[in-house]
């Protein structure tokens, strides 16, 4: 089961994507994404990001989705919209949910889907070994490159946060 | 909004589209759109009524699905060519889908219902940034990615784009709108030669960016954004009235003024690689166009507008709206050919 884990993961991480894309009301919405949360950071735990991973739920889960569900707490009516109580996300979200399950079928079947892309067997997501990685591993490697070679993406996407809450509070100002 | 703030968004404005352009790595490049697109947004919303914040909305969407749309055509391209640099892109999907996106981004047919709507939510000034300063960053990357993109699908899009720009500008009278098509149309034009000759299209963007700025500019010297509106000017500015003349005639593409250089250039381009009838199809499309830049003159410059008969004789104060290089756009977008 450990070498299908990742497929497993990945349909999992689709069907939760369908469970807030039908729209129910914001904090059930935000209830769906922290279950996506955790099943993205075992996706990436599986390739050996560990530090990435525990990054996802702290910093994703930890922080932004505890601001987003204090104010949407805030701001929520009192009969919130879930799943079943509208004819017409349950639908969606039945398709949505039918549709993975086809195409999980599909290449459990076929061992080859063609959709847009071939994914072919389960190849990319199956984890036969972990790989010889040397003496370092390549997440660490990487995120200790993104503060030596990669100081510019650093200072963008610094600037771009710091653009984002200045938009914010403009926006919301309303006067 | 307070001056260090509108200093701060402005300057992300630009180094968003600075960042674009100058990237070689894909992941830049969507960083910079993203950073483009969430800096304009308290620009359109300049003014807080429900119709800005519509507008912005709109905007907002539309542009955020292209993102996705181009990150999608980023990832593909990752996943089948095992890089990240901007140059030929060898996967065909990968290619539609970011040519897709680029043109969601733009305002082509058929992704153009949303340049209308936005365009007349928004103050005249963010109009205009709206309208030339944010084609620049979507055209330098179709620029690059020129020698693969689908020459089918773009074409469509450009002749679809002339001709709903043409066509849906005849009724409005809403200036704003009236630049939303004639916006609409323009980038069809670049859009059609886009494959064949990359240069007639940053041709075509200098000159439409160089009218448009004359144009929104003069409308913004009245304040106005009706055609009626547009229509008291001759008792106010009559050397605008003139001005508006010439530009409309200019954005219309006639000879021999310098709207004419782009369509000329591309009609000549377009021929030479053996294609007629589109190019045919493009310039009787053109004249749609026409017709309602015609229409603006008429009713500016050369007929006297019904009005009440205290709007006829004005008090003539002197000007005090500054009007920043107006002079020299007029010239450059008029005479150059």
């Amino acid at each position: 089961m450990m070498t299908y884990i990742v497929f497993i993961l990945s349909i999992v991480f689709v069907m939760s994507f369908v469970g807030f894309a039908t729209k129910p009301s914001p904090i059930y919405g935000g209830l769906v994404l922290i279950i996506s949360g955790g099943i993205g950071c075992a996706i990436v735990l599986n390739f050996g990001g560990s530090f990435l991973g525990l990054m996802v739920f702290l910093i994703y889960l930890g922080g932004m989705l505890v601001v987003f569900g204090y104010t949407t707490a805030m701001a929520t009516e009192q009969y919130p919209e879930v799943w079943v109580s509208n004819k017409a996300v349950l639908a969606a979200f039945i398709t949505g949910l039918l549709s993975e399950l086809l195409t999980a079928c599909y290449v459990l079947k076929d061992d080859e889907v063609e959709v847009v892309l071939k994914f072919n067997g389960m190849g990319d997501w199956v984890i036969y070994d972990t790989g010889d990685s040397g003496f370092f591993s390549e997440e660490a490697m990487g995120i200790a490159a993104l503060y030596s070679y990669g100081t510019w993406l650093v200072v963008v996407t610094g600037w771009s946060l710091l653009i984002g809450v200045l938009v914010i509070m403009e926006v919301t100002r309303g006067n | 909004m307070k001056p260090p703030i509108l200093i701060i968004i402005m300057a992300t404005i630009m180094t968003g589209t600075m960042i674009v352009m100058l990237s070689s790595h894909w992941l830049l490049i969507w960083i910079g759109f993203e950073m483009n697109m969430l800096a304009i947004i308290p620009i359109l919303m300049k003014k807080y009524n429900p119709r800005a914040m519509e507008a912005s909305t709109k905007y907002f969407l539309t542009q955020a699905t292209a993102s996705m749309l181009l990150m999608m055509g980023v990832t593909i391209n990752l996943l089948y060519s095992g890089q990240w640099v901007i140059s030929k892109i060898s996967n065909p999907i990968a290619s539609i889908m970011m040519t897709t996106a680029l043109t969601m981004k733009l305002g082509l047919s058929p992704f153009h219902f949303w340049v209308p709507e936005v365009t007349q939510g928004i103050t005249l000034m963010s109009g205009m940034i709206l309208l030339t300063w944010q084609k620049i960053a979507p055209m330098s990357i179709l620029y690059q990615i020129s020698p693969s993109i689908n020459t089918n699908l773009l074409m469509l899009m450009a002749l679809t784009s002339v001709l709903v720009g043409g066509w849906g500008g005849l009724n409005q009278t809403q200036l704003r709108k009236i630049m939303a098509y004639s916006s609409i149309a323009h980038m069809g034009w670049m859009a059609a030669i886009i494959t064949y000759n990359p240069t007639m299209m940053v041709l075509n963007l200098t000159l439409y960016i160089l009218m448009t700025l004359s144009t929104f500019m003069l409308f913004m010297l009245n304040s106005s954004t009706t055609t009626l509106s547009l229509s008291h000017m001759w008792n106010k500015f009559p050397l605008i009235t003139s001005m508006i003349l010439i530009l409309m005639l200019s954005l219309g593409g006639l000879p021999p003024l310098s709207g004419f250089i782009p369509k000329w250039m591309i009609i000549q381009e377009l021929t030479k690689n053996n294609m007629i009838i589109i190019p045919t199809l493009m310039a009787i499309t053109a004249l749609l166009n026409l017709y309602f830049y015609l229409r603006l003159t008429y009713s500016t410059a050369l007929t006297m507008f019904p009005s009440t008969n205290n709007m006829k004789m004005k008090w003539q104060f002197e000007y005090t709206k500054k009007a920043t290089l107006l002079p020299p756009l007029i010239i450059t977008s008029t005479m150059l050919l």
